[in-house]
């Protein structure tokens, strides 16, 4: 193809975000882009979340340094947002918890002293949304993992990388996938009673 | 609910600070309720607000009360970790060691795990088959593979409850539209009606041709060697099965192997015509969007007032977008006119132009624009040209499929 292709935001819930632990880069140089493998297959280079901001925090000591907490229905995402992620900082400096809000941002990790990789998103734009986008964006993501798991027992190359490095067991997924399908399925029902 | 709010109230208690239970039901009602977290989240979240409210350090609260959590088996990955566990026995191995009282194999709906009950610990066998819970039993890590280990302090009590273990998943590939085939080397299955049949010029192609369903056309090659019975017939409509998505000259394609499956069906599917059809979230929005001025000669939009062609011009305003709907596989870029953006936007061309008097900026309306329709899904139609989808028609999703939803739970049943 030729030309510039904007990178997709791939649909990750917060469960397998927190699970995953393989970074790498396309290519050798340093525009080469950075990707986040995921235990399911998907190469996270952008990502586009919807959640409730539970949780906000000014944790920098000279500027301004946010971190939010982001939750969807099979766990929490962590963002940080700086100086150089102006836009959401402002969005997290201004906003109320709890909130609905969706995120496009890059996956971000971080290796502990004890060597444990924990994930994060540096948000490239942060917007306030409403319950109905939510609900899409968990039926959309459920949607996509469910298309990943699918693919895992073929050959396909990042099935073959996510079953060497994480021995994904698709059952455990689909059982996250199950949890948040069932969970706007009790919202359904609430609403016919 | 109720006991969680009590179960809040009293551990507050216990630290010597009084929450009224008022406070902590709203809270943790709005969160639950109104705002969809999940409840053991919600009760962090709330708690972590009264904590942070009255000056008390997380590690007061939650260290030294022991609790113990349930884990699920493939939740357990960290050595040393104190946990409670449902889990059936599947298997039961022989031991081999005097300090042993028993090993095998423990299942969970998530996976399984190696337990070893000492002698030591003096706990009740367990038998093959039943499903107990484990209480107060310790993880650890053993060849590079996580175990748990019961000792004095574990407990286990069967329970009538069976649950279900987790098995093989079983592998197919998946239903696409065609709009949504954008990577080399996937499985996919598709439905779609057969738009042409082009003439055949290699004995190695069986048939050659487009197919194509509501979202796209894509072409397909069906190989000789694949040996498959079916041969379609163009206008009617088909299920490919198994088909492998491959790329070539710059252009995606489906090809059928040995494999591959074709069943005609009797569902008429509506072809697309010349306009493209995209569900997906509008994840960015372009410079340029917004309140714009146009040259009045060539209707070329203006850069700081002046026109690529014509200098420095008299501009006229006018509204648009540029915009990106991104589906998760692929990045489109739409194009909105003005009756289009007035339209999903709420801000027409005059209310636009006093907003920016109003404010001594153009910059106002993208602001408000981006505020307004970013991050949520839209159904948009029109012609593709170039990169861009020139939008017609566009529509803001609310409703959830509710079909789709129930297909999708069953899909994650199976797994």
């Amino acid at each position: 193809m030729a030309g510039y292709t904007r990178e997709a935001a791939r649909r990750i819930f917060a469960q397998e975000f927190r699970e995953s632990n393989l970074t790498f880069k396309d290519g050798n140089d340093q525009y080469s882009p950075q990707y986040l493998f995921t235990p399911t297959g998907a190469k996270v280079n952008r990502m586009f979340i919807v959640g409730t901001l539970i949780e906000k925090e000014d944790i920098g000591s000279e500027s301004e340094y946010w971190r939010g907490k982001v939750s969807d229905p099979t766990g929490s995402f962590f963002i940080y947002a700086g100086q150089y992620q102006p836009e959401a900082a402002q969005v997290l400096s201004e906003c109320d918890t709890p909130e609905f809000v969706a995120i496009v941002g890059k996956p971000s990790t971080y290796t502990t002293p004890e060597g444990e990789i924990l994930t994060s998103i540096r948000p490239e734009s942060m917007y306030i949304v409403d319950g109905e986008t939510r609900d899409l964006w968990v039926l959309d993501t459920a949607r996509v993992t469910l298309e990943r798991l699918k693919v895992l027992p073929t050959s396909h190359p990042d099935a073959l990388r996510a079953k060497e490095h994480y021995r994904t067991e698709a059952k455990h997924y689909a059982s996250m996938v199950l949890k948040a399908l069932r969970s706007l399925q009790e919202d359904i029902d609430v609403m016919d009673d | 609910m109720n006991t969680m709010v009590i179960d809040i109230k009293t551990k507050f208690q216990e630290l010597g600070v009084d929450i009224p239970v008022e406070k902590i039901e709203e809270r943790l009602e709005k969160l639950i309720v109104k705002f969809k977290v999940p409840q053991e989240e919600a009760k962090r979240s709330v708690v972590n607000f009264f904590l942070k409210e009255h000056g008390i350090p997380k590690e007061k609260f939650y260290g030294g009360l022991g609790e113990v959590s349930f884990l699920k088996v493939t939740d357990i990955s960290e050595d040393g970790k104190w946990l409670n566990l449902k889990a059936k026995v599947v298997q039961l191995w022989d031991n081999a060691h005097g300090s042993i009282s028993q090993v095998g194999l423990l299942a969970d709906e998530t996976g399984t795990i190696r337990f070893v009950s000492w002698v030591a610990a003096e706990l009740p066998a367990v038998e093959e088959g039943k499903t107990y819970v484990f209480k107060n039993a310790v993880s650890s890590e053993w060849n590079d593979r996580m175990e748990i280990i019961l000792n004095k302090s574990s407990s286990i009590e069967e329970t009538p409850d069976d649950i279900p273990i987790q098995g093989k998943g079983q592998g197919t590939s998946s239903l696409v539209k065609v709009a949504d085939i954008s990577q080399d080397g996937q499985w996919i299955d598709v439905k779609g009606k057969i738009v042409q049949l082009w003439e055949n010029t290699s004995e190695s192609i069986s048939q050659i041709g487009l197919i194509g369903d509501e979202t796209a056309n894509i072409k397909f090659i069906k190989w000789a060697r694949a040996e498959i019975p079916v041969d379609v017939v163009e206008g009617r409509n088909y299920i490919f099965r198994n088909a492998v998505t491959s790329e070539w000259n710059g252009k995606l394609e489906i090809t059928l192997n040995k494999t591959s499956s074709i069943e005609e069906i009797s569902d008429e599917i509506d072809v697309i015509a010349r306009d493209a059809v995209l569900t997906a979230a509008m994840v960015d929005i372009q410079s340029g969007s917004g309140l714009i001025k146009r040259c009045p000669q060539c209707n070329r939009s203006l850069t700081k007032g002046a026109c690529a062609e014509h200098g420095k011009v008299d501009g006229v305003y006018d509204l648009r977008l540029k915009a990106v709907l991104d589906t998760g596989t692929i990045a489109q870029d739409i194009l909105l006119k003005r009756e289009v953006t007035e339209e999903i936007s709420g801000i027409t061309l005059e209310g636009a132009i006093a907003m920016a008097a109003d404010a001594l900026d153009q910059g106002v309306v993208l602001e408000a624009m981006k505020q307004n329709l970013l991050g949520k899904y839209y159904t948009v139609s029109g012609p593709r040209v170039d990169r861009y989808i020139l939008v017609e028609s566009i529509k803001k999703e609310s409703v959830l499929d509710s079909e789709l939803l129930a297909e999708l739970i069953h899909e994650a049943e199976v797994f």
